[in-house]
């Protein structure tokens, strides 16, 4: 078992056409992901490695019934690609776009919400099980990063996962199923969203958390864990312990957030509430192995 | 994108909240000028984008000529690198409220936080008296309607025609929210006059950097920009912080720079600026070190582990950059991810020793700064 992607999943790839689309797609369909059809509006009767492109889902939906949409569309065309997935009663979707409008993202959002859908992202790199499949962008053949293993993880960040993957390879593990939940202020879901998933999953014994300065997410899992919603051992590492405080804006950001979202804020509450931080890297791997040792009393 | 206050009372007056009466003025006698044509007592108003202004003492009142001469002086003077004063007429007060419209990420909707008690100490306020913060959700696709400003007002306890004035500047703020994608729009304090006016004191305005190209007139200036440098990566679409240390950063992804950071710090070392190599920007190697050198570092660290910024390309940049620009800094590579075998390859033979491990990178980095070798 894995979480939001395995090989049974039948993908549909809105945005196949483009560079990345395409070039990504040969590769989701190398490490097993069962990829069925592609939309592109415009581009419909084409095939793009050997997959059929469609102009709308509605059209690709009827000859290839789908459970999920991976999204390689540009940031501006984004909330309507999503509003088409979700009305054609897609319920996994994961988007990539870098550069979605914000008030588009909360919208889009809040939409996920009514239809209990499943958005991942934007601002991501998407969701992989290595060793089985993935949506999104992940370099899957460098094994020293993409292991597969029995540890889960969730990021907000593109360029530290693989770092802090490669670090958790070093250590003598692997990954069960890693979700970027992304960079945007507002991402379809939250950490804490997904940590159901990982406490049901047979396979994860561990979770690695990689967050960053800013927002409440890494407090929210915190919460649960304090709340024994999630029970696993957690190992967080976060980016932005020494960052110069950014020139603030207006009171409401403060207000908003009670004073959390700083990185020292984070660190006490995940430790409060039991787990590692790590503060370098390297720290990552023999924390893990700690924490499963912790785990096992 | 920050904007300046005098940019956001624009915005305010266009969509029909009034502002005080007031002109923005760029030199000591431009502010005497525009004083003595409002009349005495004036407020003269740093344009800069910090916070925490009247604490800084960028805020001041003049009350003759050569008061605001002397006041414009010291402020064009200071530190803060004030380059633009919003000279205002002064108002008596009867009572300061606060308003602001944000979004919320976790129900993802927007948020209008709201006081009564508006003011310089309204962070206090939030955090010791909660209850004095209204907070209304505000769904995107339904808009603001009629009952979230009554819910507001009804707390407020005011009525009549202050209450209709408010509920007319919630309306504006609103309008101005979503028409400029806004992420934070904030007025504190709303000033009621002793005549009863309802007129925004302050405004403090973020558009969402995502939603700029729909703004392209906000655009900013090089007066924005705390140096040339700085400047010059906004107008090649490249994200770059300055600051004022030893060590360029090139790294890839603002989560790994930001973890090259903190291990710099944790090393005794100091950083002269970080520059967005990732992204669209890792075919740009050139521009990229040329705007790096530009701080004369003690030596450039180039770190990154891309999957779509593919290794090998960005490995050919910096050796042909180096080979070209000729830096007289030690340059540290450690670039890994798609393609990274060849790029050890194109490092090693431009001579520039490739590094693998990001903490090691760091130390050689830091051990530069400390008089040591790459």
């Amino acid at each position: 078992m894995s979480i939001l992607i395995d090989r049974t999943v039948r993908v549909l790839v809105q945005g196949i056409t483009g560079a990345e689309g395409t070039f990504w797609t040969k590769h989701m369909m190398g490490i097993g992901t069962r990829v069925v059809a592609g939309v592109t509006p415009g581009k419909g009767g084409q095939t793009v490695e050997g997959i059929p492109v469609f102009h709308t889902l509605r059209q690709a939906l009827r000859e290839h019934p789908a459970d999920a949409s991976l999204l390689f569309v540009p940031p501006r065309l984004t909330k309507d690609a999503v509003f088409e997935a979700l009305d054609e009663g897609i319920q996994k979707i994961v988007t990539v776009a870098d550069g979605i409008p914000l008030h588009e993202s909360v919208q889009i959002r809040r939409a996920a919400r009514s239809s209990n859908a499943r958005l991942i992202g934007g601002n991501t790199s998407g969701v992989i099980s290595p060793g089985k499949a993935m949506m999104g962008m992940f370099p899957y053949w460098i094994e020293r990063v993409y292991k597969p293993g029995t540890i889960g993880v969730l990021t907000r960040s593109g360029s530290l996962t693989n770092e802090i993957t490669a670090m958790i390879v070093q250590g003598g593990f692997g990954v069960s199923t890693l979700v970027g939940v992304g960079g945007d202020a507002v991402p379809g879901t939250r950490f804490s969203e997904l940590l159901p998933d990982f406490q049901n999953d047979s396979e994860t014994q561990a979770l690695v958390i990689i967050g960053e300065l800013g927002g409440t997410m890494e407090e929210e899992v915190a919460d649960a864990m304090e709340a024994r919603i999630f029970t696993k051992p957690v190992v967080a590492f976060l980016g932005g312990r020494t960052a110069p405080e950014g020139k603030r804006m207006g009171h409401a950001g403060a207000i908003v957030t009670g004073g959390k979202g700083s990185v020292a804020g984070k660190i006490a509450a995940l430790e409060r509430a039991g787990a590692l931080v790590a503060r370098r890297p390297s720290a990552l791997g023999p924390l893990l192995q700690e924490a499963l040792e912790k785990g096992m009393k | 994108m920050k904007l300046y206050e005098y940019q956001a009372k624009e915005i305010f007056a266009r969509e029909g909240i009034r502002i005080p009466r007031g002109k923005l003025s760029r030199t000591p006698e431009e502010v005497v000028e525009t004083s003595s044509s409002l009349g005495y007592p004036v407020m003269l108003k740093s344009q800069v984008l910090e916070g925490g202004r009247g604490k800084a003492g960028l805020i001041r009142c003049a009350g003759s000529p050569e008061e605001a001469q002397r006041v414009a002086e010291e402020l064009f003077q200071s530190k803060h690198k004030v380059k633009q004063i919003l000279v205002e007429q002064a108002i008596d007060i009867r009572q300061e409220f606060y308003l602001a419209f944000t979004v919320e990420s976790l129900e993802a909707k927007a948020l209008l936080l709201a006081s009564s008690e508006g003011g310089m100490e309204i962070e206090e306020i939030a955090s010791r008296m909660p209850e004095k913060i209204q907070r209304v959700l505000i769904d995107l696709d339904k808009g603001f309607m009629p009952f979230h400003a009554r819910t507001v007002l009804y707390e407020w306890g005011i009525g009549g025609e202050l209450g209709k004035q408010v509920s007319g500047v919630l309306e504006a703020l609103w309008r101005v929210f979503r028409k400029m994608d806004a992420e934070l729009v904030e007025i504190n304090p709303l000033f009621v006059t002793t005549e009863g006016e309802v007129i925004a004191g302050d405004g403090k305005f973020s558009i969402d950097d995502n939603s700029m190209f729909r703004h392209r007139e906000y655009e900013p200036g090089p007066d924005y920009f705390e140096t040339s440098t700085a400047y010059a990566a906004y107008k090649e679409g490249i994200p770059y912080l300055q600051f004022d240390g030893e060590i360029s950063l090139m790294c890839a992804g603002a989560g790994l720079t930001t973890t090259v950071y903190d291990l710099i710090h944790d090393e005794g070392g100091t950083v002269a600026n970080y520059l967005e190599f990732g992204g669209p920007n890792y075919r740009k190697a050139m521009r990229a070190m040329e705007l790096c050198l530009q701080n004369k570092p003690r030596v450039v660290l180039i770190v990154s582990f891309g999957t779509i910024a593919r290794a090998d390309v960005m490995a050919e940049g910096i050796a042909e950059a180096a080979s070209k620009l000729k830096p007289d800094c030690p340059i540290i590579t450690c670039i890994r991810g798609t393609g990274e075998e060849k790029a050890q390859e194109i490092l090693r033979n431009a001579g520039l020793a490739p590094l693998f491990d990001t903490e090691e990178a760091v130390r050689q980095a830091v051990a530069c700064c400390k008089g040591g070798t790459a």
